[in-house]
């Protein structure tokens, strides 16, 4: 979780993702931030989000975004 | 027949009896019989273009959906789970692939060949001139809406593909999924996860929802009739004599071009969510107050919305995970290094997304220069907040006061009104032009008061009336950007109340809609898109 934290605060300094629970739902991040996380998570957790999987049900909290890379790795 | 029409009133009011009338199960068909009529109606024999693009898509559609299906069957007789289920979901999605290429190529082709040829064709003539090649003109006629439903018609196939929506069984359904009148014309561009069932189940007779389907036509022939008409007619004429004129009145017809548009543009769409809404029947909502956006990126988040998601989901998304741009990002991250480096591959995609927004608009070069125009200021947004920020720091402008809000939405106002230059320029050394006229003398504002405005078109009558109308228009828009439900406010009041808005707004549309002799109410813009 601290290294997903990590990966989003450096893409986007100015969001509280602890808090936030409608992160895509609310635009608090755009298509550019999406792709931007998702590179990041592809190099970070040698995994390969795909297109099918920028639903914002997988972005909306990190704890989504966790599950979705969980899910990959699995 | 177009929206403007009284003949499409009384088509309107017809589909809307007959779909009520008809036994719920039926009633998707009234729908698919309004909709063939509607499109026979304006684009004659060029219904077989729409009839040949949706019958190709189904099968297409079938044919992929069949090919996924038998995948999850063997991985369920094998009780695959895993990294097996996984193998076997890719070699589905491998053998599914070719099919779903074919199908947007030659969806995408016949767009390309009755849109775009002559434009491929001039500068092909120009660019090979020496080698002798000339490419003929051709007189190709465009079915309406050929730009919405070929996007439509992609989007499906590639949901099918993805997994996310089951392909139609019914092609009679599907017919009416991609030829749906009120849509057809200028979108919104719909998703079939979000339409289709619409379509296909009968709706109950609904009064509150007739009466706000109402107001919401109402309000959308008021947009298009009294301000986009009325504002055409200077603005016209400044563009089409662009040389006679300079500075201030320049921008002020390109800023009163960008009013033209959204009242235009969101016009036909509140008369087609409107109708839709007296069939018990939700389109995509394709505008959010876009002039009160902060920031390009945000404006085009608020415009032609399911544009938008549609460039989103089925071009940027796809070409940044792509295995190209993958390799790129590598590079570029060992090459440029951390902030730099991971932003360019998807800056990339996302000016080859604003590129082929502009050529969806039309087949110039101007609505390329106007694609462009957004991606510059879009990149410029993602590169420069820091220096953004240094700049607010050294003037100590508090980033969250209203004075930098209101200067942020009046400066997004002002690059979309230049970037309008490119769009309704008569071509793209008329828009350089006007560009260049803009800083020519652009003190200069006696035209304001020295009666050169009653020489565009307008007489004082009609000024007044259309500065009324457009802030009128900004009223209701703040009102909508506050939440604020207005249709609702007008169910609580007194039912004489009510009926005298009715009245006075269509009494409004008669009396000061523009019509004139041997009226012909201009063509929605994006209807020619």
């Amino acid at each position: 979780m601290d290294e997903i934290l990590e990966i989003l605060n450096e893409v986007r300094p100015d969001v509280d993702f602890e808090n936030e629970k409608l992160l895509i739902d609310d635009n608090i991040l755009d298509s550019f931030d999406i792709i931007t996380i998702v590179s990041e998570f592809n190099e970070a957790f040698d995994i390969d989000i795909d297109v099918e999987d920028l639903e914002p049900e997988n972005f909306n909290t990190v704890a989504a975004m966790k599950e979705l890379i969980d899910r990959l790795q699995g | 027949m177009t929206f403007v029409d009284l003949s499409f009133v009384v088509f309107l009011v017809a589909v809307a009896i007959l779909y009520y009338v008809f036994p719920r199960n039926y009633r998707w068909v009234v729908l698919l019989a309004g909709s063939l009529t509607f499109f026979y109606l304006n684009s004659g024999y060029l219904l077989l273009v729409l009839l040949g693009t949706t019958i190709f898509t189904y099968l297409i559609a079938r044919r992929i959906q069949a090919i996924s299906d038998a995948g999850k069957q063997e991985a369920a007789r094998k009780r695959l789970a895993g990294a097996d289920k996984k193998r076997i979901k890719l070699q589905t999605k491998k053998k599914c692939k070719p099919y779903l290429v074919f199908g947007v190529l030659v969806d995408l082709g016949v767009l390309l060949y009755l849109k775009y040829y002559n434009f491929f064709a001039e500068n092909a003539n120009v660019l090979l001139a020496s080698q002798n090649v000339h490419l003929p003109h051709l007189n190709l006629l465009l079915p309406i809406g050929i730009s919405f439903y070929t996007l439509q018609a992609i989007a499906y196939m590639t949901d099918v593909y993805r997994g996310k929506i089951q392909a139609d069984t019914n092609i009679a359904k599907f017919t009416l999924f991609m030829s749906y009148f009120p849509q057809i014309v200028q979108g919104p561009i719909p998703r079939h996860k979000q339409l289709a069932n619409q379509l296909y189940e009968g709706h109950s007779f609904d009064y509150v929802r007739l009466c706000h389907g109402c107001q919401l036509m109402i309000w959308g022939w008021f947009q298009k009739l009294v301000i986009a008409d009325r504002i055409a007619v200077p603005v016209d004429l400044i563009y089409n004599n662009y040389s006679d004129y300079h500075g201030l009145m320049v921008f002020l017809a390109a800023a009163g071009y960008g009013l033209q548009v959204y009242a235009d543009f969101q016009g036909g769409m509140d008369i087609a969510r409107g109708f839709s809404q007296v069939l018990g029947i939700e389109l995509e909502l394709n505008f959010n107050q876009p002039y009160f956006s902060r920031s390009i990126e945000e404006f085009w988040r608020r415009w032609h919305m399911t544009l938008g998601s549609w460039m989103r989901d089925y071009v940027f998304y796809p070409l940044s995970l792509s295995k190209s741009f993958v390799g790129i990002s590598r590079v570029s991250r060992k090459v440029l290094g951390g902030f730099v480096g991971k932003r360019l591959p998807p800056i990339m995609a996302m000016f080859i997304v604003y590129f082929l927004v502009g050529f969806w608009h039309g087949a110039e070069w101007k609505y390329i220069a106007y694609g462009v125009w957004n991606g510059v200021f879009i990149v410029a947004g993602i590169l420069l907040p820091e220096a953004y920020q240094k700049i607010c720091d050294v003037l100590h402008i508090r980033r969250d006061s209203f004075g930098w809000r209101a200067f942020q939405v009046l400066r997004t106002f002002c690059l979309c009104t230049l970037g309008r230059l490119f769009s309704r320029g008569t071509d793209l050394t008329a828009a350089v032009q006007m560009f260049k006229s803009i800083g020519t003398e652009w003190w200069d504002v006696a035209f304001l008061l020295d009666g050169t405005l009653k020489t565009l078109g307008l007489d004082a009558a009609n000024w007044i009336l259309l500065i009324a109308c457009i802030v009128g228009l900004y009223f209701i828009d703040s009102l909508h950007e506050r939440g604020v439900h207005i249709r609702e406010s007008i169910d609580r009041q007194h039912i004489v109340f009510r009926w005298v808005i009715y009245l006075l707004a269509i009494d409004a549309i008669i009396i000061f809609g523009i019509y004139g002799p041997g009226y012909d109410s201009a063509t929605f813009i994006y209807e020619q898109f």
